[in-house]
């Protein structure tokens, strides 16, 4: 764990690069809005030498809703953090802190009064390894084939993979094995902007999705194995 | 001021109104240990049993009988150590034990966090199951609509709490309520990262009520 630096080095061709921070980050639709901006406190984040064995400790504070492993709800309440990527779990945790994405239920247990900088890295590496024997919330499942078409048409692939991976260096969340009705809410939010924090490629792709489809999508990746079981077969 | 919240711990002579009977016996039995306790205790040595300043309100093994004085047996003993410090640098408000505390040498933190800290907790009566029921759904798995996390996430899936997170099993629901209902109000602030000040704001009473009528039923293992 102690190479993160060297792995946020890596990353850094994925943000944009600022020039100065603001005192309120624009959200998105908002002007100035950057959705990958590498915010003075995220530089801090990547700077740190994380440690899992403390970010599980640090996670303690996050159980009451996310769960011991990381799972959240199945009801999708509360998202699967199990396995996400480091740095995805970085750019919404620091977006949440600055405001961009908006999250009022989280707000108090991720402000810098709860969580220190070093502990959002140590919690990041934390669940990247984090491991789970629990099954997702999945949907009625017989929308699979349809949300598979709408997938590809959509040219989803093209950013979070062909089995819904992600990409982490591009700080793509993976989809795979989430719970079916976070999936559809946040895409209805990100559909709306409400999100805050939202890629502007990933809102003009789902603006004009109609509600069936978006059903069929969460419907086919949360029946997704965990990206790092689809890694293992490649 | 609520009827739970005390803002001052430096006002010890107390100014009795009627409707604070009960603050006032609790004061006064307080005052008494601590007066006995000024008389005894002089020797410079380190102790090897708490004197009667803790246990006149907290029992010899740490299990208060008194519902408003919390007990104290099995808590971690850096927690323990903690809140002792903090009343004494008024981080933490009481009446009662900011005085209380203000006698203890520092160098008796130690031995007595660590003696009580060893004690067995023992647990409490549930008197209203239903309620006890509910609770343990808010202890278990929190209350989603109004985004309170669940107790154990930080306290432990029985309470039985960390050296950060206090252990809550078996306390008396009486202490609980107050104590939550001082974290809502902010009389008492010193809790770690403000997140008890968070949740407790999104709790009703009768959340904290049922919270507390199942803890106290919890055996913290």
């Amino acid at each position: 764990m102690r190479a993160l630096l060297i792995f946020a080095l890596a990353l850094l061709p994925a943000y944009s690069v600022l020039a100065d921070t603001p005192a309120t980050a624009p959200t998105f639709g908002s002007k100035g809005y950057v959705w990958n901006k590498l915010s003075a406190e995220r530089i801090e984040v990547l700077r740190k030498n994380a440690d899992a064995v403390r970010g599980q400790e640090a996670f303690r504070g996050c159980r009451g809703c996310h769960k011991q492993d990381a799972f959240g709800r199945v009801d999708g309440t509360y998202p699967r953090l199990t396995g996400q990527y480091a740095s995805v779990i970085i750019k919404q945790l620091t977006d949440i802190r600055a405001g961009v994405r908006l999250n009022p239920k989280m707000e108090p247990f991720i402000s810098p009064d709860a969580v220190t900088v070093e502990e959002i890295a140590d919690i990041a590496v934390f669940l990247a390894n984090a491991t789970t024997v629990k099954e997702n919330g999945k949907g009625p499942g017989d929308q699979v084939r349809q949300g598979e078409i709408v997938y590809v048409q959509r040219g989803c692939n093209k950013c979070h993979g062909d089995h819904g991976e992600g990409n982490g260096e591009k700080l793509y969340p993976a989809l795979s094995a989430q719970h079916y009705s976070y999936l559809l809410r946040e895409m209805e939010m990100i559909r709306t902007g409400a999100r805050g924090n939202s890629h502007p490629d990933m809102v003009a792709a789902l603006r004009d999705i109609s509600t069936s489809d978006m059903e069929a999508l969460s419907d086919y990746l949360a029946r997704l194995p965990d990206r790092r079981q689809v890694v293992a077969h490649k | 001021m609520t009827e739970y919240g005390h803002t001052t711990a430096d006002s010890f002579q107390y100014r009795s109104p009627a409707h604070q009977k009960k603050s006032f016996l609790l004061i006064t039995l307080a005052f008494l240990a601590s007066v006995f306790v000024s008389f005894a205790v002089q020797a410079e040595d380190a102790p090897n049993a708490p004197n009667a300043l803790c246990t006149g309100c907290h029992t010899e093994d740490g299990n208060s009988t008194t519902p408003e004085f919390p007990k104290l047996a099995g808590l971690d003993a850096a927690y323990i150590a903690k809140q002792i410090k903090d009343f004494k640098k008024d981080k933490r408000v009481s009446e009662i034990m900011g005085p209380m505390a203000n006698q203890i040498p520092d160098k008796d933190i130690g031995f007595l966090a660590d003696y009580f800290s060893k004690q067995k907790r023992t647990t409490g009566i549930v008197t209203d199951a239903k309620l006890a029921a509910q609770g343990q759904q808010i202890f278990d798995d929190g209350i989603v609509n109004s985004a309170v996390p669940a107790c154990s996430g930080c306290h432990g899936e029985k309470g039985e709490g960390t050296d950060k997170f206090p252990r809550l099993a078996g306390q008396h629901t009486v202490y609980l309520i107050t104590q939550m209902n001082n974290f809502k109000n902010s009389t008492r602030n010193n809790d770690a990262r403000k997140v008890m000040r968070a949740i407790t704001l999104r709790m009703t009473e009768q959340d904290m009520k049922a919270a507390a009528e199942y803890i106290t039923s919890l055996k913290g293992e």
